[in-house]
């Protein structure tokens, strides 16, 4: 099965949110449980993107790509990119993947490749 | 509400400082105490944003009190991210303000350099969205880059604009004897000589080595008083005539205009609106240039300038010494350095110095009114003061 990250959608107003709200920002009426989760398109456009060089603690890697993509419904998200030369504007499409280890814990993320 | 005064101002060298967080903090205030001619304070606010992570240890405000011998004063830490020095003296202004105290201390401090460079980038990281910013990796470099990259493909801005931020305010540390950053530095040795690959090698694409202010221990300290306290010390006059405080989305790319900085514009606002005064009233600035891209984005707006055009007047050199409106005359956090928890109260205390006319050879002739933008988060939480001298 594939992973997902999702979005959360009032079942109030229908205002979605990413990240997660305890409160909706759309009505402002809601509890937290008051939510549907709905997933993340993977596909979209890069908005905009970095290459780190200096990175923190636990990364045993020489750089990291990271960038903020539009996603196709219009939501945004920030995300580790695989791409050789990103351009702004570019097609990518992501997956969920590990994008931190640490001693006891993975933690998964979208990692987005050029479409 | 009453009229809140800076009577006292203090700091320590930045820099990297073998000595324990409570006596960087002690220091500073020592100073403060010493230029307001106070030995007794009714609060103390200490701002601080890694004590119990990075140096292991809590409760820093009471540590301060005691090492001062300022027994039974409150006392209480404020941790609001990089924007914890101006969220104490917000405290520290409210409490004079609402009539509740007469002498207030707030001191800001931070001793990163107890820890490596990579475990210094991560305890800054944490103010990051946990779930959708931090587990990737984000730091505060890499936020700037991204804006960075934003802002040049819109408003035309270059890796040399950037550049200019960076010699400008290093230089302008060669001017202040408490700055971290003691070295001169040009254009042609971090952007247009063969070796400037080496000398400025990239940290965060487009942002290089000299974008981004250093890692730095220090303290700095302020003295608030009421306007009758303030009368009776003698010192010069200057009030604290503006705040305004506000804050965005914790995750920056949900923005809907991510090259806006909303949270900036509406401090400023505040702080204008309350203080009656217009940007064009200010004669000396301190901007938080953490990254130089930020001079420039909040040069705008903070209303220096109109949105998309803060990079051609530092072209002209507006943003310097002797231009229309001198921004980090002291170097800035580029090159005074950013003990994260110390910076906005070193912010006052540079635009204190400024309206004394203390300011040396930095000084901005004939300042009598002064704003300090501390910016926390990536933009999610900023603080703006205004400071103008009475005579």
């Amino acid at each position: 099965m594939a992973r997902e990250i999702y979005a959360y959608k009032c079942r109030l107003c229908g205002t979605m949110h990413y990240p997660f709200r305890m409160l909706c920002k759309g009505c402002k009426q809601n509890d937290f449980f008051e939510f549907d989760t709905v997933p993340l398109p993977k596909t979209g456009k890069l908005l905009t993107f970095t290459t780190v060089y200096n990175l923190p603690a636990q990364y045993e890697v020489a750089t990291l790509g990271l960038g903020i993509v539009e996603l196709e419904n219009g939501m945004r998200m920030l995300g580790q990119l695989e791409i050789e030369e990103p351009e702004i504007g570019m097609a990518v499409k992501g997956s969920v993947e590990v994008v931190r280890k640490e001693t006891y814990d993975d933690y998964y993320g979208m990692v987005f490749t050029a479409a | 509400m009453r009229d809140v005064y800076v009577a006292g101002i203090g700091i320590t060298t930045f820099t990297r400082l073998e000595y324990p967080l409570v006596e960087i903090a002690s220091y500073a205030s020592m100073m403060a105490l010493k230029d307001a001619g106070v030995t007794e304070v009714d609060q103390i606010y200490v701002a601080n944003m890694g004590a119990p992570r990075v140096n292991h240890q809590t409760a820093l405000a009471s540590a301060v009190a005691d090492s001062l011998s300022l027994l039974p004063a409150g006392a209480a830490a404020i941790e609001n991210g990089p924007a914890s020095g101006a969220a104490a003296i917000k405290a520290g202004f409210q409490a004079v303000a609402s009539g509740m105290d007469d002498v207030v201390l707030v001191t800001g401090v931070e001793r990163m350099r107890e820890v490596n460079n990579l475990e210094a980038t991560d305890f800054v990281a944490t103010l990051t969205h946990p779930l959708t910013e931090y587990i990737y990796g984000v730091t505060l470099p890499a936020h700037a880059a991204m804006f960075a990259r934003l802002y040049m493909e819109k408003y035309g801005v270059t890796e040399r604009h950037l550049a200019m931020v960076g010699v400008k305010n290093q230089n302008a540390a060669l001017n202040n004897v408490w700055a971290h950053l003691q070295q001169g530095i040009t254009l042609e040795g971090i952007l247009d000589s063969p070796e400037a690959m080496t000398n400025n090698p990239y940290v965060a694409e487009p942002l290089r080595f000299f974008d981004a202010c250093p890692v730095s221990d220090g303290g700095a300290a302020i003295i608030l008083v009421s306007k009758e306290k303030a009368q009776e010390l003698g010192r010069p006059m200057i009030r604290l005539s503006g705040l305004g405080q506000a804050t965005d989305t914790h995750a920056v790319f949900e923005r809907e205009e991510p090259t806006d900085l909303l949270a900036v514009r509406k401090a400023a606002k505040d702080a204008y609106e309350m203080s009656g005064l217009s940007p064009e009233e200010i004669d000396v600035a301190e901007l938080h240039d953490a990254f130089t891209i930020l001079e420039i984005a909040e040069s705008e707006e903070v209303g220096f300038f109109p949105k998309g055009e803060g990079h051609i007047a530092l072209e002209k050199g507006e943003t310097a010494l002797g231009g229309k409106i001198p921004i980090n005359v002291g170097g800035g956090l580029k090159g005074r350095g950013h003990p994260v928890g110390a910076t906005g109260v070193a912010q006052a205390w540079e635009i204190v110095t400024q309206l004394r006319g203390d300011g040396e050879k930095r000084q901005v002739e004939g300042a009598k009114t002064g704003l300090t933008l501390n910016f926390g988060g990536f933009g999610n939480n900023v603080v703006c003061l205004t400071f103008v001298r009475e005579d």
